[in-house]
């Protein structure tokens, strides 16, 4: 029964009580805020035109002790025992490397970037016997990094100044190999190499097989399927020591003696060879008091020399311990375009303006690929591709964009790059003008550099809409070895590698080299292409495989490394150049020592069979087997270590 | 856990499988056929007809080539598919109905499952615990009693020592392993009845044989036993002599060692064992029926074959005997012929006769069928076949342990016999002096006592004859007659008869029917001293306390120590090793023992003496590989199998320094001085190898004696394991 007064209707059973009108209108009315009212809410939220991340610069540490090579002034301390300098700090008494070949060599700063990283102590001599001359009453060094066009071979003293070294300890690393001829003539050379036979002079594999355990991401085997054999693409694989279209690697076969162990090998074409005969490409010789490790091929004469270095040091003790950045970065290079340009070119392949594809296309599937694999997105925006043009940036564009960055978490930066030849300068004065009309001013932190030169960059700097900038990322170019540096006492430049679009075998054994030396990854899609195609290939349907394919296949294999944006980058940057450490090992306990001012901090702890079972003072992750990435939070580290496996039955 | 719990319960599980499968299941599908029958008869039966069905399935399905774990399972399922077929043909719907009526009870609500538990509970305590029991607790105490003695007297050396304590099982582990690949006889035509054994719990449960081999010994052994305390149980009519006969033979101190030291070790002859007295039984029940084909002439169908339920068992028991192992089938058929000497008022009826010579000739041909079909299908014969029968024609053959003792008492009646001719007198004396060797412990007093104990089953059983109990009296006079045989065989020489069992192996037999005499003996006497059935038991009961204060008195077996062929160490490892790679990983042991067929189904072994001459010349090209991920190297620090003056000697640089033992025969490169020389080279080339590759070469695992290294390598590069280790080519 119906009770109340009755709205409208002709009949009892056609009316709606009081009651029930008031209920349905509030329904309603939940309904509509539900919907409607918390995405105002969010927008109204969202104060998108403050960068966030320029808040992480408070965190820094507060006092910046740089580590530079020879420079230690607790060298004296440690000798006579004791911890500690006179100002307070703890420094490592880092063992000495010495480096035998050209120190200006791109080879020779890699060795000199590497040492700095993992806190060693370097000296160079451009021969080895001017070495040998030279060191007299000085101790042996912890190793000897040789290029071997530095030693004359045909010199026995020198041969025997070699087998010496290795007697008293000192490990050897021969960056690159003596001349096939020599190896198959002297017989001293090869047992120091641990050759047992030339097999061939000169061979060319199909494909490379590096095997897991030394660089971390574990095993590869670069081989090209037949499929892109036949598809025409040979001129687009990319060995890892080679140039583009260089085509399968060559270098000459040697078959190992006893007491060898082998990381890395070529795949010869004649699917008859023997596994075992492959061709090694690198190795060690071990002769019970030292290791000697030899590189057959070019992998060293680049910045992989780092990785390589780290997992060689890693392989020549019980554990090795060493600093890392610990950060994965995704760089959008020239995400977003503001403006409406290149109507024809955007027409032609997509049908849509470039706000539109960068909006509606791009986005989704950008981000759904990062968000896949935990990625966090620095989108460096570019306003304008090109600054000659009539096509304007649209502030609404701008507004929008900066709104769902922020939602996702997503870095804001500056691309200085552009299609046209305006001046870097002319180029941020403009951008400063659109932003401050735009949004009234945004305060980046990031500055995304290309490749402009030193001198751009400094003037870039210096521009008012850089002036929040604490860290600059440039795109790696071939000679260049410094990862990261300090631009300025408060601006890093970090380096970013191309390799988005074009993952081959070279881009992943250089990933490999990096995860490696620093847990660092910088990679830089450049979207320029997509906004300003040169063909098909370029347009983002033909592309975007690629972008996913390279972010599975580094955010599979590297997984527990922290997710960052260049901004969080720049402050794990600045820790690891603060920090300073020591570590020692007693029974199964491992202390770590860590410097004042540096806070938190990260290392890679690599062992043999051993697995960490507690840690006091920070935190750890299995990065894989014998590989752990421990995180300092204090000035002390302790790590108990236990067998990998124990056993059951007793 | 430790190896001694997990030993405890790889004997628990085994034990459980094994009385499943040879007891229980027989039990569900038998049992109507046995009921009414004593019920360790019945066990008998039950454990016969499984042993029976498991050996003829192996065979059934090696022959076939379609042995393995499924179809074994399926095999086992038939008989129980096809019993409950019979059984439920007709009433299926009523009998579900009837088995699930409690089921529907509770789901109907009208009962609570708390109620159908109390009342289950209930009907447990009052029926199965309750009153079908009650009779039957003190032998279900004396029992356990008689199980917990044997586990303490032959289980400590199990759970204490790991390896294998025959030299010969090893090639037993290698033929088991062989029927794996549906290799019946691989070394030739064997009787393979425990192989089978041993291959179906393998196959059926998925149990490692080496863990099968290691604890198999004490299950069998708890059955020897048993088998013995049932056959007693049937046969004599006091309740508690059978536990006083079991109970002297098991703990009973005055055995000489070789009499028992065999029921360390799984071996095919002591687990023929079991089938001995049951098939003596069945033969003994057989000539008790009155009228065995009374039930044919009933039906009006009198065939000359007919076989009745016990001639039947008999036929399977001989069968089993023969299938296990001829010494067993030899025994057998000489307690046959003591059983025809005690029921010679039966035996030789023609009605009689007939069908126990056919029921033995059945018996042989089954056992003999999956043999014959394998010669005729080309297997030779095996090797120790031949050496059997060299036994029995020569004077040869007596195990090394023994041979001394032998020679002690050949020397003994050689004089005796030299001095006094043969006269029956001194054949007496050499005859006593052999069991005083080998059965009684050195011990003349023992010796005499067991001749007459011998001599009073046989005179009770004469006396029993008298007595017009013929039929008790003929078990008496069976036993006796059995024994007598027994103890002229074990000193055959003296009497001038063949060899049939080789000598040290005939005194585990004597002295297991020892026990019979004593039981039987103490049970007689009980019987015609007492008429009363309570008075009976009541004087079996005395019997039993005063043989337990006999044992107490003269001493207690100590629990049987034997050394192994292989130090605890290594079979430790060996049980992480094999729980550690269940991933599918290629792994290798390089040792010099037993790990080679332990092993072989898992993973790979390399012997060590190939290991170190494939580096003894060593030049620039040579080339030791193995192609698996992981390497495990055993090595002795203290090496097993010393020669006497040598023992606990350690691996040295002097032993390193001697020349690598020559030749492939395993006396010549792992024994005494030989293994001194290989396990010290072993160890330098280890400790060499590990200063070349410290952090790839781990200890995993080390005791005092024993080491046992790891190397983990790229299987698509492997380590050369040839090395300079400062003694090569040395010597």
């Amino acid at each position: 029964m119906i009770t109340g007064t009755c709205i409208g209707g002709s009949g009892e059973d056609k009316m709606i009580s009081r009651r029930n009108f008031f209920s349905i209108v509030t329904l309603m009315a939940v309904l509509f805020f539900l919907c409607m009212g918390t995405n105002n809410l969010k927008d109204w939220w969202n104060d998108y035109t403050v960068n966030t991340y320029t808040e992480t610069a408070e965190n820094y540490p507060s006092r910046i002790h740089l580590y530079i090579p020879g420079n230690d002034t607790s060298e004296e301390a440690a000798q006579d025992g004791t911890d500690h300098d006179g100002g307070g700090n703890l420094y490592a008494s880092r063992d000495m490397v010495v480096l035998i070949g050209d120190g200006e060599g791109i080879y020779g700063r890699a060795v000199r970037e590497w040492v700095m990283y993992s806190r060693r102590k370097m000296t160079e001599y451009a021969t080895l016997s001017a070495y040998a001359g030279a060191k007299e009453d000085a101790g042996w060094p912890e190793m000897l990094i040789i290029d071997s066009k530095c030693v004359d071979w045909g010199e026995p003293g020198e041969t025997d100044f070699l087998a010496a070294c290795v007697e008293q300890g000192t490990h050897l690393v021969f960056s690159s190999l003596p001349d096939v001829s020599v190896i198959e003539d002297n017989d001293r050379v090869r047992n120091l190499l641990g050759i047992r036979k030339v097999k061939a002079r000169e061979t060319a594999a199909a494909g490379l097989h590096l095997y897991e355990g030394f660089l971390l991401g574990g095993e590869s085997i670069y081989l090209p399927e037949e499929g892109e054999k036949e598809a025409g693409k040979e001129g687009e694989i990319v060995f890892p020591g080679e140039t583009n279209g260089a085509g399968a690697p060559v270098f000459p076969w040697y078959l190992l003696s006893s007491g060898t162990k082998v990381y890395m090998k070529g795949i010869p074409g004649d699917p008859t060879v023997d596994t075992e005969d492959y061709p090694a490409l690198i190795w060690r010789k071990s002769f019970g008091t030292a290791y000697v490790f030899a590189v057959n091929g070019g992998y060293m004469e680049g910045i992989e020399a780092i990785g390589l270095l780290s997992a060689m040091s890693a392989e020549m003790y019980s554990y090795e311990i060493y600093p890392v950045i610990n950060a994965q970065n995704m760089v959008l290079a020239g995400y977003p375009g503001l403006a409406d340009e290149n109507r024809e070119g955007m027409e032609r392949f997509y049908g849509w303006s470039l706000n539109d594809v960068f909006q509606e296309v791009l986005w989704p599937n950008i981000s759904t690929v990062l968000n896949r694999y935990e990625y966090k997105a620095t989108c460096m925006l570019t306003p304008q591709f090109d600054y000659t043009d009539a096509a304007f940036p649209d502030p609404e564009q701008l507004a929008y964009f900066l709104k769902i960055f922020r939602e996702a978490s997503a870095e804001v930066g500056l691309s200085g790059l552009c299609v046209s030849d305006t001046p870097v300068g002319q180029k941020l004065e403009e951008d400063g003008r659109f932003v401050m009309d735009a949004v009234g001013g945004y305060e980046f932190a990031s500055f995304y550099a290309g490749n402009l030169s030193g001198d751009e960059i400094e003037t870039a700097l210096q521009s008012d809409v850089l002036s929040s900038v604490v860290t600059v990322v440039r795109n790696y170019g071939e000679g260049d070895t410094q990862i990261i540096q300090l631009l300025s006492e408060h601006v890093t430049g970090q380096m970013a590698f191309d390799i988005g679009f074009e993952y081959n075998y070279k881009g992943d054994f250089l990933v490999k080299c990096l995860e490696t030396a620093l847990g660092y990854l910088n990679v830089s899609f450049d979207m320029e292409r997509v906004a300003y195609p040169d063909g098909k290939e370029d347009a983002w349907e033909n592309i975007s495989p690629h972008f996913g394919t390279t972010v599975a296949a580094i955010g599979e294999t590297f997984r527990e490394f922290d997710r960052t944006t260049v901004s969080e980058c720049d402050m794990r940057i600045h820790q690891f150049f603060a920090m300073d450490y020591r570590d020692n090992r007693k029974g199964d306990r491992i202390r770590i020592q860590i410097s004042e001012g540096a806070g938190s901090g990260w290392f890679i702890l690599r062992t043999h069979n051993e697995t960490i079972g507690e840690l006091e003072g920070g935190s750890w992750r299995r990065l894989e087997k014998d590989a752990y990435l421990i995180e300092a939070q204090g000035g002390e580290v302790i790590i108990t270590m236990e067998p990998a496996d124990a056993r059951f039955y007793k | 856990m430790s190896m001694k719990m997990l030993t405890i319960l790889q004997i628990a599980g085994i034990l459980a499988l094994y009385l499943g499968v040879s007891v229980a299941l027989p039990g569900i599908v038998l049992h109507r056929i046995f009921r009414g029958t004593r019920l360790s008869a019945r066990l008998m039966a039950y454990f016969m007809c499984g042993n029976f069905y498991m050996i003829n399935l192996v065979f059934l399905l090696q022959l076939l080539h379609i042995s393995y774990g499924p179809t074994l399972i399926l095999g086992t399922l038939v008989p129980l598919g096809a019993a409950a077929v019979c059984r439920f043909r007709e009433n299926f719907s009523v009998s579900i109905e009837r088995g699930t009526r409690r089921l529907r009870l509770i789901l109907e609500g009208e009962t609570g499952i708390r109620t159908q538990l109390y009342r289950s509970g209930k009907r447990l305590s009052s029926g199965l615990l309750g009153e079908r029991m009650s009779s039957r607790w003190p032998d279900v105490i004396l029992t356990l009693g008689v199980l917990a003695l044997v586990c303490y007297l032959y289980g400590t050396n199990v759970i204490n020592v790991y390896g294998y304590c025959a030299s010969d099982i090893v090639v037993h582990h290698y033929w088991i392993n062989e029927m794996g690949n549906n290799n019946l006889f691989a070394a030739g035509i064997y009787p393979f009845g425990f192989h089978n054994v041993i291959y179906y719990l393998h196959a059926v449960a998925g149990i490692p044989t080496y863990v099968l081999l290691r604890v198999f010994c004490l299950v069998q052994t708890i059955m020897i036993h048993m088998m013995l305390l049932f056959f007693l149980r049937a046969v004599c009519q006091s309740r508690y002599a059978p536990y006083a006969g079991t109970f002297l033979y098991l703990a009973g101190g005055f055995f000489s060692s070789g009499t028992y030291a065999r029921y360390g070790s799984s071996l095919p002859q002591e687990f023929g064992m079991l089938f001995l007295f049951p098939s003596a039984y069945f033969a003994i029940s057989f000539f008790q029926e009155r009228n065995p084909d009374c039930r044919t002439e009933e039906k009006g169908k009198k065939r000359f074959f007919r076989f009745g339920r016990n001639l039947t068992m008999f036929a399977i028991s001989v069968s089993m005997t023969l299938a296990v192992h001829f010494y067993d089938a030899i025994v057998a058929a000489v307690f046959c012929a003591g059983i025809a000497v005690g029921f010679c008022f039966r035996c030789f009826r023609w009605r009689y006769l007939r069908r126990i010579m056919l029921a033995g000739m059945a018996g042989v041909l089954l056992a003999v069928l999956p043999m014959a079909a394998a010669y005729m299908m080309g297997t030779p014969l095996q090797g120790s076949l031949y050496w059997g029968m060299s036994v029995m024609s020569t004077e040869e053959g007596e195990d090394e342990e023994t041979e001394e003792a032998g020679q002690t008492a050949e020397s003994m009646s050689e004089d005796l016999l030299e001095k006094a001719g043969s006269s029956l007198e001194h054949r007496l004396q050499a005859t006593v002096d052999k069991i005083k060797i080998y059965v009684a412990g050195n011990n003349a007093e023992t010796g005499w006592f067991l001749l007459g104990s011998t001599g009073a089953v046989l005179l009770l059983g004469i006396v029993w004859y008298i007595g017009r109990r013929t039929e008790y009296g003929g078990i008496l006079v069976s036993v006796g007659t059995f024994l007598v045989l027994m103890i002229l065989m074990q000193s055959y020489a003296d009497w001038g008869i063949p060899q049939l069992i080789e000598i040290s192996r005939c005194s585990i037999y004597v002295a297991y029917g020892f026990a019979l005499a004593w039981g039987l003996s103490l049970d007689g006497i009980v019987f015609l001293l007492f008429r009363e059935r309570k008075a009976i038991h009541l004087g079996s009961l005395a019997a039993l306390a005063g043989v337990c204060a006999a044992v107490a008195v003269t001493g207690m077996k100590t629990p049987l120590k034997l050394g192994a062929q292989e130090t605890n160490d290594a079979i430790i490892c060996m049980s992480n090793i094999l729980r550690e790679n269940q991933d599918g990983e290629t792994w290798t042991i390089c040792s010099a023992n037993d790990e080679r067929q332990m092993m072989r189904d898992y993973g790979n072994h390399y012997e060590l003496i190939d290991f170190l001459r494939g580096m003894e010349e060593l030049e620039s090209d040579t080339v030791l590989t193995v192609p698996t991920k992981t390497v495990y190297f055993f090595v002795e620090k203290v090496p097993i199998f010393a020669e006497e003056k040598d023992l606990g000697r350690r691996i040295s640089r002097e032993g390193a320094g001697r020349a690598l033992p020559d030749g492939r025969e395993i006396s010549s490169i792992y024994a005494e001085d030989a293994r001194w020389v290989v396990m010290s080279r072993m160890y330098f080339w280890a400790q060499a190898f590990r200063r070349l590759y410290p952090n790839e070469m781990e200890v995993y695992y080390e005791s005092e004696d024993f080491v046992c290294y790891r190397v983990r390598q790229n299987e698509y590069s492997l380590y050369n394991f040839a090395i300079d280790y400062g003694y090569n080519g040395t010597g």
